[in-house]
């Protein structure tokens, strides 16, 4: 039992964060139809600069705001350099290869100004050592912490895209972009807000993880991002809550399959559960289909 | 017919790298070595460190005036990432250039594995500094004839386990192992378990594997703490390694964690942060006090021409424990390399490997070197230990474990 | 500069080229073979990824997957089974294929987006279990001891292969695959393939199954992967499953990208480039991430066409400059003189019977009957709304009626797949032209010549006589429709660039390439100038005279008029009248539903 309780919770754990990711490529992906390959760097960025300015003395939150503010300004950056030159050339999926090299060079960029080893990451949120009891299973407060930020994120992101005027746009946006400009709806400011949004989420989900896995390096984020991607698919493109259900259903799943069966087994399962999700249903579980239009 | 142009362009661009890659002149003058390492990348903490050893070495012997009378020259460092195809493409590189003499490997078994035929095929002299796993140097197991050219001072997993496996067995019941799923993770679990059980102790009752990067290990952890451990022995990383000290610190885990030498170094002392004190490790012991001479000797030298860099470690007044293996084993090779052309007075492969052969008791920073026909690795098992993060007042110490 | 180009697009001069490479391989350093060798098996990915994601469109981030199972194969099958290299690397390529065709059953469902999350998972898929399968793959301590040239323990029957020889034959099976694979993209399948990428919906009405193309081009790019994967295997001698990850597929997929998706000229410098970059880069020690970073983020607003737009080269998808143009062959029959003895009471050439369509609930069309004769034009006219697009969608496979019978020749094809129906002889237009923005004219009007190829995919690659003369054949065809509808001298432009009313005209010429029976028009004349509705008349009437059966969408009175033997009004998706056209004008019902009720009892 307890043992049941503790891959559940750390697969909640890990799965809000998958799905925090995911909104972010999600959030983008609406409004340009472009996957940015570079959004685990993005996470490493935010993670990293909070890291390095805590060890030099910086208040905790000034840092955490502080990186989240360049993790959007980055995001805006590709957003101008590698996102909209490409769309102008239909067809030439430019988009993946100039997303992946910003990806690259922002590695690159950490590389040279922190170094590629791990840098230790401040216990922000409670220590790894802070747990607590539940029916006899030993349940760390930090997973608690970043289950509840990741899923109160999501929730708010929700309600956000629902209710704003921008939450509007970037429905109105995804749904077809020359309509959305014919009916006056500032298409660039709309796209180029949710890049913004998009860097914000990387960077608060960068912070989450680094505060579980307790160093950053470099590297840090890609095998996330892939994880994110397929939590993303699983619950269906163009749904938040969708997002939501599909990460948490993948984290739990990868705990379970890892307790239960091998740790190995779980690194295939989120692939495999992939690609049986879409053979069942093409468009994700809460995705809407794709409507052929003659 | 478009894609004939493009044959033309192959051309032009296939001469380009044809000239680009043309042979420097023979400088019979010199003694030309070459290197291959991941000199960047998220693995450069090995193979940087490794270049540092190298060219502190070769200014060394060029500063008493060279091999016999020849200057040395590191006349190729060509960097690899730890990338196996990059490590195949730069070490073709180096076996091309027929005026090297001798040959310094890449930092880790992956890239190790997929350079060592061709270098076994080529036949001059190659230093092994870091890949542990045994198969390197001797394909058919530990104990067979070793590959004839091929000098390992890399800490091997063999080796390594000794230590770990003396100290298991003879404290802890129930032990349980988890490794990174890589080269040398599997040859680790193997040898370890085999220590275990030639030291008389049980086999391990549970074991587990994660990859490289891993955020979270509750998983095996769980499965760890489940099969009812009372001890943890882990081989990986410093950061996974971290990772592990922390999920076991969430899941309240209370068995000591007994790791493999990436626990020594900083990227775990980062990452594990408070949670350090009381992780055990093995590591060369080289660097613990007191240090013997040739290896007093090379801290000093190391630390007058770098620094107290990263490689050294945060106590200015001391290197750390890690050096063994990021730096100094990249030293010891150069330097065994060195000695056996000044003994052999000849750049003839044959002749620098049976000089080799014939090293015994040389002093080195790690250990004392002797080698054979038939055997070709340095670091022994007496040269390793366990070591313990203990608490000093106010500093986190790391202390010989009595065994 | 023109010249030079000529002078190295000869033949003949890239056979000089490729023999002085294969000789110079025995004189220039090891290395220098092997950084060839790796540009060749790179060229061969490079070439697969292209197949799939560049010409059928279908987006891969897993190529790494076909690249190690072609690789693990070819090195198991030699090491364990003895196989010799030719047949070991060509076994490989066949189990390859095979994994491509299995990964098409699921992926061809899925589009965009999905597709590349499926095949990202295929690729990670194959990375895991090959580190897993510890029995079969040796698990993450890799495949020691594969047979490799490179350290001379790679024999071909007795005769040991050194590193020149090995890339000779790499060489060989290189131009081999290249060539084939250039004469495939420039038949039908080609053309049919593209088609796909371009629009599914207007590749159905070519007679193309999208799925079964989709499946097709999936086992080739995975059999060109999984060569290039046994080429590899036996290059370097050692695999380990950290060859084959994400990041190798994603590679793949730069490579081609950069150098120019759908140009296979592009793919060998994109090749060239990203395997000679890495190691310049190095020049760069610690900024070459940044380097790489910042080349990957501009080389598309420096270079929109990727490498192959440097060269100003296009990959043309018909083989009309292979065969010379057409030469003299025989007067060309644009259409099959079909005899239709009207009199003969087989019936009509198509019936349909009290077909009902709807849509959640909305009725598009209810109860409509309809015959249509051979060589009777059909006017169908009525309200936007009516019905009159449904009805050609619902005949052309797009819908499935909800209820009723068509009957083609008196078989009941209602609700059968849009390419079956092409393929059977309907042929339709768009009311938007579905052409091919990037082909030239003659290629568009060649594709609709489509369904009428009986070669196989074997003798497109191989070019047979067969093959020639039939590609020959069917462009005959299409110089004497393109003379028909005064396009001759647009042959060679790019469609994409011309002026509305020739790409419709276009259209109608592509339509009628494919030698219909029942020529479906959705308002062709929208947007034509006089001259060109001149032309479009005489298209059809063409058809009609080679006894086709047309039915004509449009509001154009005038234009109907001098065209049509007989209309069919539609109102809310009922037939009000069907009669000729003066009856037409004075019919109550239809002048009501033309400007409703209230107009009609004022005027």
């Amino acid at each position: 039992m307890d043992f049941l309780i503790q891959m559940i919770a750390s697969g909640l754990s890990v799965g809000a964060v998958y799905a925090l990711v995911g909104l972010g490529l999600n959030l983008t992906f609406w409004t340009t139809r472009v996957l940015n390959f570079g959004q685990g760097s993005v996470l490493m960025a935010g993670a990293m600069i909070t890291a390095v300015l805590v060890a030099r003395g910086c208040n905790v939150f000034l840092a955490v705001a502080l990186s989240l503010v360049v993790s959007a300004l980055i995001l805006w950056v590709i957003e101008f350099v590698g996102v909209r030159p490409m769309l102008r050339i239909r067809g030439s999926m430019g988009w993946v290869v100039s997303t992946l090299g910003a990806g690259i060079f922002l590695q690159g960029s950490a590389s040279w100004l922190f170094g590629t080893q791990a840098v230790a990451f401040p216990d922000v949120l409670f220590k790894s050592s802070d747990t607590i009891e539940l029916l006899g299973a030993y349940i760390s407060v930090q997973y608690i912490a970043v289950f509840v930020i990741s899923v109160v994120i999501v929730g708010l992101m929700e309600l956000f895209l629902r209710r704003s005027t921008w939450g509007y746009g970037v429905r109105a946006v995804a749904h077809d972009r020359e309509l959305a400009a014919l009916m006056g709806i500032p298409v660039r400011r709309v796209v180029v807000g949710s890049f913004l949004v998009s860097g914000l989420l990387a960077g608060a989900a960068g912070v989450l993880v680094a505060q579980v896995s307790g160093t950053v390096d470099p590297n840090f984020g890609l095998h996330l991002l892939i994880l994110s991607f397929v939590a993303t698919v699983v619950g269906g493109m163009g749904s938040a809550v969708g997002s939501l259900v599909g990460g948490l259903t993948l984290g739990v799943i990868e705990k379970l399959v890892g307790g239960y069966v091998s740790p190995a087994a779980a690194e295939m399962v989120a692939f495999v559960l992939l690609v049986a999700v879409l053979t069942i249903r093409p468009q994700g579980l809460f995705g809407k289909a794709d409507t052929v239009k003659v | 017919m478009q894609f004939f142009k493009t044959k033309h362009n192959f051309l032009v661009l296939a001469t380009a790298a044809l000239i680009g890659a043309a042979p420097s002149a023979y400088a019979a003058e010199t003694i030309r070595i070459g290197m291959t390492s991941a000199l960047t990348g998220p693995y450069n903490e090995f193979g940087e460190g490794n270049r540092r050893a190298v060219e502190l070495a070769v200014e060394q012997w060029n500063a008493r005036g060279g091999i016999n009378g020849k200057k040395i020259e590191i006349a190729m460092l060509l960097d690899d990432q730890l990338n196996p195809d990059r490590a195949v493409q730069n070490m073709r590189r180096i076996l091309d250039d027929k005026s090297i003499v001798g040959i310094i490997g890449p930092a880790g078994s992956g890239p190790t594995l997929a350079v060592i035929d061709m270098v076994q095929a080529d036949g001059r002299p190659y230093m092994n500094p870091i890949a542990q796993t045994p198969v390197i140097t001797y394909p058919d197991g530990v104990g067979t004839k070793p590959r004839s050219n091929v000098f390992s001072f890399a800490l091997q997993n063999d080796v390594e386990s000794v230590a770990m496996g003396q100290f298991l067995a003879k404290k802890f019941k129930r032990i349980g192992v988890i490794h990174e799923s890589t080269a040398y993770g599997v040859s680790g679990l193997e040898y370890l378990t085999a220590s275990i059980e030639k030291n008389g102790g049980n086999k391990p009752v549970a074991v587990d594997s994660y990859n490289q990067g891993a955020q979270d290990m509750t998983a095996q952890v769980a499965r760890l703490n489940r099969s009812g451990v009372d001890a943890i022995a882990a081989i990986g990383l410093g950061k996974d390694l971290a990772v592990l000290r922390r999920t076991m610190a969430r899941l309240n885990v209370t068995a000591p964690l007994i790791a493999s030498n990436g626990a020594l170094g900083l990227p775990y002392q980062e990452g594990a942060g408070e949670l350090t004190t009381g992780t055990l490790g093995t590591m060369i012991g080289a660097f613990s006090d007191p240090m013997g001479k040739a290896t007093a000797a090379f801290a000093e030298a190391y630390k007058s021409k770098y620094g107290t860099d990263r490689w050294w470690g945060a106590d200015p007044t001391r290197p750390q424990l890690f050096m063994a293996i990021s730096v100094a084993n990249g030293y010891d090779a150069a330097n065994v390399l060195f000695e056996g052309i000044r003994r052999a007075n000849s750049t003839d492969p044959k002749a620098i490997i049976s000089a080799i052969e014939s090293i015994r008791d040389l002093e080195g920073a790690n250990t004392t070197y002797s080698f054979s026909p038939e055997r070709h690795h340095g670091i022994e098992t007496e040269a390793v230990k366990v070591f313990e993060y203990a608490r000093e007042g106010d500093a986190v110490r790391l202390r010989p474990v009595a065994n | 500069m023109s010249k030079l180009v000529d002078l190295i697009t000869n033949t003949w001069t890239l056979a000089v080229l490729c023999v002085v490479l294969a000789l110079a391989a025995g004189f220039v350093e090891t290395g220098t073979v092997q950084m060839w060798s790796f540009v060749a098996i790179n060229i061969l990915l490079a070439q697969s990824i292209n197949l799939l994601t560049g010409i059928t469109g279908q987006i891969s981030l897993g190529h790494a997957g076909f690249f190690a199972i072609g690789a693990y194969a070819s090195a198991l099958l030699m090491k364990g089974a003895g196989l010799p290299l030719p047949v070991s690397v060509v076994v490989a390529a066949a189990i390859s294929a095979g994994a491509g065709y299995l990964l098409s059953i699921p992926a061809g469902r899925v589009r965009e987006f999905y597709l590349a999350m499926m095949s990202l998972a295929f690729g990670l898929i194959v990375y895991e279990l090959a580190r897993e399968w510890r029995g079969l793959t040796g698990g993450v301590m890799g495949v020691r001891g594969v047979p490799s040239a490179q350290i001379g323990t790679l024999s071909l029957f007795g005769w040991v292969l050194d590193s020149a020889w090995y890339f000779r034959i790499l060489l060989l099976s290189l131009i081999g695959t290249m060539i084939a694979f250039r004469n495939f993209v420039k038949s039908h399948y080609g053309r049919a393939f593209y088609a796909v990428h371009v629009s599914e919906i207007a590749a159905g009405t070519l007679g193309v199954s999208q799925a079964a193309t989709k499946r097709a081009a999936y086992a080739l790019s995975g059999g060109i992967a999984g060569l290039a994967g046994g080429f590899y295997a036996h290059l370097v001698g050692y695999l380990t499953p950290e060859s084959f990850g994400l990041m190798r597929s994603v590679e793949i997929l730069v490579m081609s990208i950069v150098g120019g998706l759908g140009s296979l000229t592009g793919q060998v410098l994109g090749a060239i480039v990203f395997t000679y970059l890495p190691q310049r880069l190095q020049a760069f020690s610690d900024y070459q991430f940044m380097a790489y970073g910042l080349i990957l983020i501009f080389v598309f607003t420096l270079l929109p066409n990727g490498l192959a737009g440097l060269l100003k080269t296009r990959t043309r998808y018909s083989k009309f400059d292979q065969l010379g143009g057409i030469g003299n062959a025989s007067p060309a029959v644009a259409l099959t003189q079909r005899h239709s003895d009207k009199a003969a009471s087989h019936g009509p050439l198509i019936r349909v019977e009290q077909v009902t369509m709807e849509f959640s609930g909305l009725r598009a069309l209810s109860g409509v009957s309809l015959d249509l004769q051979p060589s009777c034009i059909t006017a169908l006219v009525g309200p936007n709304g009516s019905g009159k697009s449904t009805l050609v969608n619902v005949i052309s496979g797009l819908y499935k009626p909800t209820s009723g019978r068509i009957l083609f020749k008196g078989k009941d094809i209602g609700g059968q797949p849009s390419h079956r129906i092409a393929a059977a002889g309907i042929t339709r237009t768009f009311q938007d032209p579905r052409n091919v923005p990037s082909f030239t004219v003659r290629e568009n009007i060649l594709m609709g010549a489509n369904r009428l190829y009986v070669h196989g995919p074997l003798a497109a690659a191989l070019n047979t006589p067969h093959a020639k003369a039939e590609e020959r054949e069917m462009l005959g065809r299409v110089e004497a429709l393109m003379a028909t509808a005064g396009l001759t001298h647009h042959a060679e432009d790019i469609i994409g660039d011309l002026p509305y009313g020739i790409q419709r005209l276009a259209e109608v010429a592509r339509a009628l390439a494919s030698d219909p029976e029942l020529l479906l028009l959705d308002e062709p004349a929208a947007g034509l100038s006089e001259h060109e509705a001149e032309r479009l008349v005489q298209l059809i009437r063409m058809a009609a005279d080679h006894g086709v059966a047309v039915l004509v969408i449009d509001h154009h009175m005038d234009f109907l008029a001098r065209l049509v033997n007989d209309v069919v009004v539609f109102e809310a998706g009922e037939v009000i009248y069907r009669g000729d056209m003066d009856g037409m004008r004075s019919n109550q019902a239809v002048i009501e539903a033309y400007l409703g009720k209230e107009e009609v009892s004022h005027a």
